[in-house]
């Protein structure tokens, strides 16, 4: 497995703590409340380690999946464990619309009403999109996101799906925690961004580390 | 760490073995349960022998691509590896009960992503019915991701989704 070496790992942290930075003012400018978004480490590590990261492959979470074109070719995902993504739905969608009873049949934690949905895959689209800006600057072209998808899904079944557009380039994964804090609540999320292997090299070289 | 496990018998107790993408899992402990985790479009193939009790189970990501890396990524030469591991351990295909779980098309908006899970699934009927072989019971197809479980005692497949639980 290739491993960041102590220069990229700084850069690729930096660049994603910078634009989710702008996620996160993004995300307080639509909902009106002030919404930090912070990754504190940034790895390239294996699909194994990522599905560890988010509790385990049957471990079930919304998965926040957007394609990647223009400068950059992959896949991006934002994963998140059902509850805290109910509460972030829930933030994005106060004062807009009151969901009726509490979004979901009694008894099943796992089911999302089609507003939160939404509003979930707004999320996805905003914090990887301003992340994707940050990337676009880098590499002077833009990054162009597809629209969102979101799932709830095994977090294995859904990186499943992804590694086989990849065929599974195993060691190209670049992992983050992302963690959505709104005064003293903070959800901790996953991000991806699973580079083509050529645009991973040319991501690094742009950022000024040669990606060897 | 091999990709092929294989355990002997062991009394009184039980344990899992869990076939990653691209790995397969062969058991005579009927105590042993093997496991593929979080299939998307991948599928998974279980084999068991009910005279030998001898239970397999391969976890291919994709029909056919260049020769090397994990032993069953690939259903195309994949697919005779497991037979082969299956019968020099005790089974045989011939009289194995064969089961197949997966191919889903998880996300919609990807492009190419909904045929994988279908080509999947046609590759492996196809190589089985080359070798004269078919099988007994599927899940196959839609857009849930399962969790597969074969219990080497009694060859029961445990198929579970987010919010079902099926046996085959």
């Amino acid at each position: 497995m290739l491993l960041l070496t102590p220069v990229e790992e700084t850069v690729l942290s930096h660049t994603f703590a910078h634009g989710l930075m702008r996620a996160g003012l993004a995300l307080a400018e639509m909902t009106g409340h002030e919404i930090i978004v912070a990754a504190p480490d940034v790895r390239r590590c294996s699909p194994a380690d990522v599905i560890a990261m988010a509790g385990g492959p049957d471990k079930v979470v919304v998965g926040i999946y957007l394609g990647i074109g223009g400068s950059l070719s992959g896949h991006a995902l934002l994963m998140l464990p059902p509850d805290g993504a109910r509460r972030l739905a829930r933030i994005l969608l106060e004062g807009v619309v009151v969901p009726a009873g509490d979004g979901a049949p009694p008894g099943d934690p796992f089911v999302l009403d089609p507003l939160e949905i939404s509003a979930l895959q707004e999320v996805g689209n905003v914090t990887i999109s301003a992340f994707l800006n940050e990337l676009g600057m880098h590499l002077h072209e833009p990054v162009l996101p597809s629209v969102p998808q979101a799932v709830v899904e095994m977090a294995g079944a859904i990186l499943d799906a992804v590694l086989v557009d990849l065929s599974l380039e195993a060691n190209q994964v670049l992992a983050a925690r992302a963690a959505f804090i709104e005064g003293y609540d903070a959800i901790e999320g996953t991000l991806l961004v699973l580079p083509r292997p050529e645009s991973l090299g040319a991501l690094l070289e742009a950022l000024g580390v040669d990606g060897q | 760490m091999s990709s092929t496990a294989v355990v002997a018998p062991r009394a009184g107790v039980t344990q899992l073995l869990v076939a990653g993408i691209g790995e397969m899992v062969i058991s005579k402990d009927p105590k042993t349960t093997l496991v593929a985790y979080g299939l998307g479009s991948c599928v998974a193939l279980a084999a068991w022998d009910p005279d030998t009790t001898v239970g397999g189970l391969a976890h291919f990501m994709l029909p056919a691509g260049p020769p090397g890396g994990p032993p069953v990524k690939f259903v195309e030469g994949g697919l005779q590896a497991f037979l082969e591991a299956f019968t020099r351990h005790g089974g045989r295909p011939g009289q194995a009960r064969l089961k197949a779980a997966g191919g889903a098309a998880m996300l919609s908006i990807m492009s190419g992503g909904l045929e994988i899970g279908r080509r999947n699934a046609e590759a492996v009927a196809a190589g089985l019915a080359a070798l004269g072989l078919t099988l007994h019971a599927r899940d196959l197809g839609g857009t849930a991701g399962r969790t597969v479980q074969l219990e080497v005692g009694t060859g029961r497949l445990l198929v579970k989704s987010v919010s079902t639980v099926t046996t085959l």
